[in-house]
């Protein structure tokens, strides 16, 4: 394809770590990626456009990228409010991707100055003033930091023309129709009710102690791995809801119970429906749970 | 005396900085450097519980973010020891620790190598190549940060690290996977990255040695060579190293003698016109990073390096390149001995503190990083943050000025300037926090 035919594409960095732009830049097959596309502007990779050409708000945009929370007056470039050129950018694109749970909900930054500072088209659950301007052009792709291929992902799409079905939070229904303990190792121990008896052993499921929120936590990090490896609760780290709106909340490391039972249930699973279960699997003692995963049968 | 100001804005590095020059008779003789934006991380953390700093610190930055992990867990043990709860890590947790530490710098190290020096490099010289030095280097970096994943489930912003060790219980599966991952870095070290094999590289200790390297280092080495920037980019001749790890013991050194440091003679205060905050250490400014680390272990081809050149551009450029391979040896070798019958944890998770106060201190790409958590009832009331940059990029004092901007002071071009400011492997995000 001529550069004349490729989407022109824009990443734009608003309140950020970088953390996003870094996780993508994992990808194995970035070159072939980025070759679908006219590369206007990026934090790090080479562009022909400098800064100073993205802040005199004169170059064209097909799809912007956004990583980082949106503050509508106060953060600046060069004495130029970054929020300006969200927008204007924002207005030229056809799509607009919010890369990473800050730009799309608000993430850590909010708690900064959670009046001030949000996601741009939502804050946490909540539509901003500007959802309804960009709405029919916005893809949310919440993570902290974001899974590079669900990035490439969307932008596949894009380039092949196809449509990306979304959901209520306009989040790909492909990637976040999942839970994040879809595909977790340890879906066994989830099953009969194991909890692990402590951190850095393979065995035991983090729902009950350790704070894990992956049951209820929607991504794909359990289907589409992390580094092409492994993810959170692989190596038994609690799914911290990074792709959640209200991340991140208090105490990540133990699980809030209610009567010995975690307070946030599975993903749509009726409380009746998840204790009637619990009683029943935890009425067997099952011998296989009681020792460690690669002694039995030995 | 005809003074000129000039504003530019760095852009290419991690987020942005904006530098004020002043040039006196043509060359420059101040540099203020200005950061963008407080974010606030100290602030979110007040209130929080101990160990969410364990997942909102890495936070602080995207490419050092590991670093950030394990300041924060090791200032919670540190902790704990101070209250009376001994923590002892198993040899097996601290190795995994090291070892995905390592990965971090190196992922660092060759981004900078291939994204920030040699294109700028070239632009600088006006020899610009047709090269996608950018696939080198992420090729390199997505292959080391794999490794790293896999005990520590991803990169960027893993918090596998928690008090009493590590959350991951790998196999000799997970280990032969990591070793292939790093043997395949260290291929590309040799025939990429430097044309030797990684032991003849490592026997190289002196300048005169130097052109045996080839490969893209050789390339950068020549480049500067070849333009007369051996000397530039010197300034205080004063390092200092509060963490210790693989790659150097704590100390500070003075020319070229080396003594002790302690953490406590460290202060911050609030700089005019950033929001950056600058450190000294007893009211001197230190450089810290893979120049400091290589004069405190008073490495053989650092030390010849500044016996000839100083703390110059070229010192210190060579000094955090050369620690690629230094610690893809040391990753190797971490490996070969690691222990994987012995515990992962040593501590149980239940375990819970209400009042403590813990500094951890860590060795990060650029230098040396330090937290500081006081928790008071079961919640964090205090958190504080000191970033390598702070060190390297602060304004100075009225006595000196700091770090970076020495290096820069001198210099007649801009672009000259911005180049020994790239040197210094700039990160805005770390500064400002």
């Amino acid at each position: 394809m001529s550069s004349q035919t490729r989407p022109k594409l824009l990443w734009l960095q608003s309140i950020t770590c970088n953390g996003n732009t870094h996780s993508f830049l994992n990808h194995p097959d970035l070159f072939s990626i980025l070759s679908h596309f006219e590369l206007i502007h990026h934090p790090v990779l080479d562009t022909v456009f400098t800064i100073e050409d993205m802040l005199q708000k004169n170059l064209e945009c097909d799809v912007l990228i956004l990583e980082g929370s949106f503050q509508e007056e106060g953060f600046l470039k060069n004495g130029i409010e970054v929020s300006s050129l969200v927008k204007y950018y924002a207005s030229k694109a056809k799509y607009i991707v919010t890369a990473g749970t800050c730009a799309t909900f608000g993430g850590i930054f909010k708690q900064k100055d959670p009046d001030a500072i949000s996601g741009f088209c939502f804050d946490l659950e909540e539509k901003t003033i500007h959802y309804e301007t960009y709405a029919s052009k916005l893809i949310s792709l919440p993570g902290c930091p974001i899974h590079p291929k669900w990035l490439s992902y969307v932008l596949l799409m894009i380039v092949n023309k196809k449509k990306i079905e979304i959901d209520n939070l306009h989040r790909p229904v492909e990637l976040y129709g999942y839970t994040v303990h879809a595909g977790c190792t340890r879906n066994e121990y989830f099953e009969w009710k194991i909890d692990a008896k402590n951190f850095g052993l393979k065995e035991g499921c983090l729902f009950y102690e350790q704070g894990c929120q992956g049951p209820y936590t929607r991504g794909s990090c359990n289907k589409i791995l992390w580094n092409d490896t492994s993810s959170k609760t692989r190596v038994g780290t609690p799914c911290f809801g990074c792709t959640e709106p209200n991340y991140p909340q208090a105490s990540l490391f133990s699980t809030k119970t209610n009567m010995g039972i975690p307070a946030t249930m599975p993903l749509g699973i009726p409380r009746r429906a998840y204790l009637t279960l619990t009683g029943v699997v935890k009425s067997f003692k099952i011998k296989r749970f009681t020792e460690r995963l690669l002694d039995y049968d030995k | 005396m005809k003074k000129l100001q000039i504003k530019q804005l760095i852009e290419k590095i991690e987020g942005e900085a904006e530098l004020d020059f002043t040039f006196t008779e043509g060359k420059i003789d101040d540099v203020k450097i200005n950061f963008g934006f407080y974010r606030g991380i100290e602030e979110i953390l007040q209130g929080k519980d101990p160990r969410d700093a364990l997942v909102i610190t890495p936070r602080v930055c995207g490419i050092c973010n590991h670093a950030h992990l394990i300041a924060a867990v090791r200032a919670i043990e540190d902790g704990y020891t101070n209250s009376g709860v001994q923590v002892e890590l198993s040899s097996k947790a601290k190795d995994i620790r090291e070892f995905t530490l390592a990965c971090e710098l190196i992922q660092n190290h060759v981004k900078w190598l291939y994204m920030t020096m040699l294109p700028q490099l070239e632009k600088y010289v006006h020899q610009e190549s047709e090269e996608n030095y950018a696939i080198k280097g992420t090729y390199l970096s997505s292959i080391i940060t794999k490794a790293l994943a896999i005990f520590a489930g991803q990169w960027p912003h893993s918090s596998y690290a928690v008090p009493g060790g590590v959350t991951c219980d790998p196999t000799h599966l997970d280990v032969m996977q990591v070793q292939s991952l790093l043997n395949e870095s260290i291929t590309f070290f040799e025939q990429v990255m430097t044309g030797m094999s990684l032991d003849a590289y490592l026997a190289i200790d002196s300048v005169s040695t130097l052109h045996q390297i080839e490969g893209d280092f050789g390339k950068l080495l020549y480049l500067m060579g070849s333009h007369d920037m051996a000397e530039i980019g010197q300034s205080h001749d004063r390092f200092i190293v509060f963490g210790e790890s693989l790659l150097s013991k704590a100390g500070k050194s003075i020319v070229t003698s080396v003594s002790n440091v302690d953490s406590k003679y460290i202060q911050e205060e609030i700089q005019k016109g950033t929001v950056a905050k600058a450190v000294t250490y007893k009211q001197k400014q230190y450089e810290v990073g893979p120049l400091a680390r290589g004069m405190i272990a008073k490495r053989p081809i650092v030390k010849s390096l500044h016996k000839r050149y100083k703390d110059s551009l070229l010192t210190r450029v060579f000094s955090r390149i050369h620690e690629v391979a230094l610690l893809l040896d040391q990753a190797k070798n971490i490996l070969e001995k690691l222990c994987l019958d012995e515990p992962s944890c040593t501590l149980d998770s239940n375990i819970q503190l209400y009042e403590f106060e813990g500094t951890g201190i860590v060795e990060a790409a650029r230098g040396s990083l330090v937290h500081k958590t006081t928790v008071n009832d079961g919640k964090i009331s205090q958190y504080e943050i000191i970033t390598p940059t702070q060190w390297n990029l602060s304004h100075g004092t009225k006595e000196e000025q700091g770090i970076a901007i020495e290096a820069m002071v001198g210099s007649s071009s801009i672009e000259e300037a911005t180049f020994i400011f790239r040197a210094f492997d700039v990160c805005s995000v770390c500064t400002t926090q």
